[in-house]
């Protein structure tokens, strides 16, 4: 989970070969089928970019076309523009959120095992599911909007909901929402987990030295768990950047493509308008945009994420 | 652990380099179908043809296919048909993977499809001139306009099944209620206004309750466009420029706009959860729902107390509906083209497949003569059945692009425009001259209006 540091490296051409043949055979089957259906898809998907092809139709050679138009057109820089927000919402959100969660659920108190497995149910549970149910909730004359004003009418102030769904104002927000109950428990057992392994020790050493309890969580467990924190982070952000499920069934990416994210863009040039090189142009400038921003968190960690000597 | 780490990504690396070198590459990158053979692909008897014949649809209506196969093959012996079908969400991508993969043999002979003139632009549909000239076959009983929906270039391409013939349903107990007329083909918008007025239950939150009409896909707003005398392009076929900025459109997108602000008609979002328009009519949220045909039978089995109507057209308007329907098509790659083109024509001919559908009630039927028999002008509700039939004579061509880039600007551009009117973010009149520059733009862009 944690990417150790490197202690001696060994020279690849060193390793026993006498053990090396049985393992290649135990990972052949799931390896052939990723080598033909991820590998050579990605593969091809490269080559179609640079293609003009309605998947049907004759296959023209198109250059550097599909990326000149994806350039000029508003919609794919809508789509990014939302996909950017998502991010810089959902992110920040559910690290918080699931760090909140995991210290309250790491304290000695009763039930905690009760509400760790309740935060956690919606991580197991179908996102189309949740997704409907969500679209139900939130709708203007849906439950929740019942219950606010029901509750205005109870304090006498004139609340009410927004239109979630069919706003572009907050269109985007119902999405945030929806992910975040969705993903948020994953965050918190993984925090869980990393709270539990800081030392006893540097907590009564903080609490000596007359550390109260926001110093011992500024200067003890922020900086012990950062690893955890990298890695949710780098997880979280590349499972933004590939948001789709949450957006296409609840909102479809309305209105006026208002919550529509880049990986929807992709999928209607591909499936629905059948411009599978544009399509594929896209898919790539996402790949290389994730690729780079992984790479640069990569060498920005040094900065900021501690890892304790093995 | 950190030497462990490396080991299995050289060892992924290694081995993936050693496995992609073996694979053979295939011939064509990507999107290869991974389906079986079309169902049994058994080797047709001595002198038996076997045509593939697909279509989308639930379980129930798979059933109503295959039985009108069974009496095809009654009649032609020599002719076996097989079916193929997938469910509406998987049948377009599926049946395109396979066209893709250009072999006759899993490719349908006959195939159920929409929009004809998309794929006939991409080459995989047959043209069907030479076949209706040789065998004489009578184009002039389709609804007007209808034809155009399965032509491209000038050739018939398709034989359409039906033809969406939009009508006004009322429920008749929610209009007695309201002490409100019932509507006949007088009616002007305005009537059909001070009627919602009436019809609209509001709680004391202002909340509608009751809603006046219900109209899915956002008002089929090109109906009230066309029958307002304007236009969604200036020519459907090959555009030259948006037609949705002139007066006359955007006087129509506003009258129905304002509907949805006042709360007199229901959202799309609000019509979903009620469970379509359907849901919403018989459940007594929507007064009115102004819909194609297909809800009659859901209506009758219901037992409700309904009728319907022409649809109220603005004052110095006109009657408009669009006319569009899904095909039949036959495959360029078929092997057996003139078994296909009997079959092809007996479905739509007006004692065979056609009546067949008619007589299950599953359509209102692309063919004139049959819709003005006894085969349809039943007992059966709805009592005003002249309506549907003057809507389906009032067809015309104006909701649907014929080419086929139309998806992508009806869907990228036209649409995502106008649900910022619907949503009542913008109005009509501001935001529909700035949509028509994004439509332009887009057409000139893909080199409309072609030569």
């Amino acid at each position: 989970m944690t990417a150790p540091a490197a202690p001696t490296r060994r020279s690849p051409f060193r390793w026993r070969t006498d053990q090396q043949w049985e393992g290649y055979l135990f990972i052949l089957p799931s390896l052939l089928g990723f080598a033909v259906f991820v590998f050579l898809a990605v593969g091809a998907s490269l080559g179609i970019s640079f293609l003009d092809w309605g998947l049907t139709g004759s296959k023209g050679f198109a250059g550097l076309a599909n990326y000149r138009e994806m350039l000029r057109d508003p919609v794919f820089w809508r789509a990014c523009t939302n996909t950017l927000f998502y991010i810089v919402t959902i992110v920040p959100l559910q690290l918080g959120l699931g760090l909140l969660m995991a210290l309250a659920l790491n304290q000695a108190i009763r039930g905690t095992e009760f509400f760790r497995m309740v935060y956690f149910l919606p991580v197991v549970t179908a996102i189309v599911a949740g997704a409907i149910v969500f679209r139900i909730l939130l709708a203007r004359n849906g439950p929740l909007a019942d219950v606010v004003s029901g509750l205005g009418r109870l304090l006498k102030l004139p609340l009410s909901l927004p239109d979630l769904l069919a706003s572009t104002r907050y269109s985007k927000w119902s999405v945030v929402l929806l992910t975040l109950w969705k993903n948020t428990g994953f965050t918190m057992v993984v925090y869980l987990a990393a709270l539990q392994g800081v030392p006893r020790e540097l907590y009564d050493a903080a609490h000596v030295d007359g550390a109260g309890a926001w110093q011992r969580l500024r200067n003890v467990t922020i900086p012990l768990i950062s690893p955890t924190t990298f890695f949710l982070f780098i997880l979280q952000t590349v499972g933004a950047f590939q948001l789709f499920t949450e957006p296409f069934v609840m909102t479809n990416g309305g209105p006026a493509q208002s919550s529509m994210p880049i990986v929807q863009y992709i999928y209607l040039n591909a499936f629905r308008y059948t411009r599978m090189g544009k399509a594929s142009a896209i898919a790539w400038f996402l790949f290389i945009f994730i690729f780079g921003f992984t790479l640069i968190q990569n060498r920005m960690q040094r900065r900021w994420v501690h890892y304790e000597a093995e | 652990m950190f030497g462990k780490f490396w080991y299995v990504i050289s060892a992924l690396v290694v081995l993936m380099l050693v496995v992609s070198a073996c694979a053979p590459m295939p011939a064509q990158p990507a999107a290869q179908p991974t389906e079986a053979p079309a169902a049994g692909a058994a080797e047709p008897a001595a002198e038996q043809v076997t045509l593939t014949w697909a279509f989308w649809g639930s379980p129930e209506e798979a059933v109503s296919h295959k039985q009108v196969a069974d009496a095809f093959m009654k009649v032609h012996p020599e002719i076996k048909v097989e079916t193929w079908n997938e469910p509406w969400d998987n049948y377009f991508t599926k049946i395109q993977a396979l066209w893709a993969s250009g072999d006759s043999k899993t490719i349908p002979d006959i195939a159920f499809l929409w929009p004809t003139p998309k794929y006939a632009a991409e080459g995989v549909l047959e043209n069907l001139d030479p076949y209706i000239e040789k065998t004489g076959y009578n184009l002039d009983d389709y609804w007007p306009g209808l034809l155009e929906s399965a032509k491209y270039d000038g050739s018939v391409y398709g034989l359409p099944r039906d033809i969406e013939a939009n009508i006004l349903y009322y429920n008749k107990d929610l209009f007695d209620k309201a002490n409100v007329e019932y509507p006949d083909a007088d009616w002007t918008w305005d009537d059909l206004v001070a009627a919602a007025e009436k019809l609209t239950v509001k709680d004391a939150g202002g909340k509608t309750t009751q809603y006046a009409l219900a109209m899915e896909n956002n008002g089929k707003y090109d109906k009230w466009v066309n029958q307002n005398g304007g236009g969604i392009l200036d020519d459907m076929r090959n555009p030259s420029k948006c037609a949705l900025a002139d007066p006359k459109s955007v006087e129509a997108v506003a009258f129905f706009a304002d509907m949805l602000a006042k709360g007199y008609a229901m959202r799309d979002a609000d019509i979903n959860q009620a469970g379509g328009d359907a849901g919403a009519f018989q459940s007594g949220q929507a007064a009115m729902i102004i819909q194609n045909t297909s809800r009659v039978s859901a209506f009758n089995t219901a037992n409700m107390k309904y009728d319907v109507a022409v649809v109220p057209i603005p004052e110095g308007g006109k009657r408009y509906n669009p006319a569009g329907g899904a095909a039949w098509v036959m495959s360029a790659k078929s092997d057996n083209k003139d078994a296909a083109w009997t079959f092809l024509s007996w479905l739509q001919s007006a004692d065979g497949g056609e009546k067949l559908y008619l007589e299950r009630g599953e359509i209102f039927p692309a063919l004139q003569s049959l819709a003005k028999s006894p085969a349809f002008m039943t007992e059966q509700p709805p009592a005003n059945k002249q309506a549907i039939i003057d809507e389906a004579a009032a067809s015309g061509v104006g909701t649907f692009g014929y080419f086929p880039e139309w998806d992508e600007l009806n869907g990228s551009i036209i649409q995502p425009g106008l649900d910022r009117i619907w949503t009542g973010e913008v109005q009509a009149a501001d935001a529909l001259p700035a949509l028509c520059e994004q439509v332009d733009q887009f057409l000139k862009d893909n080199g409309f209006p072609k030569q």
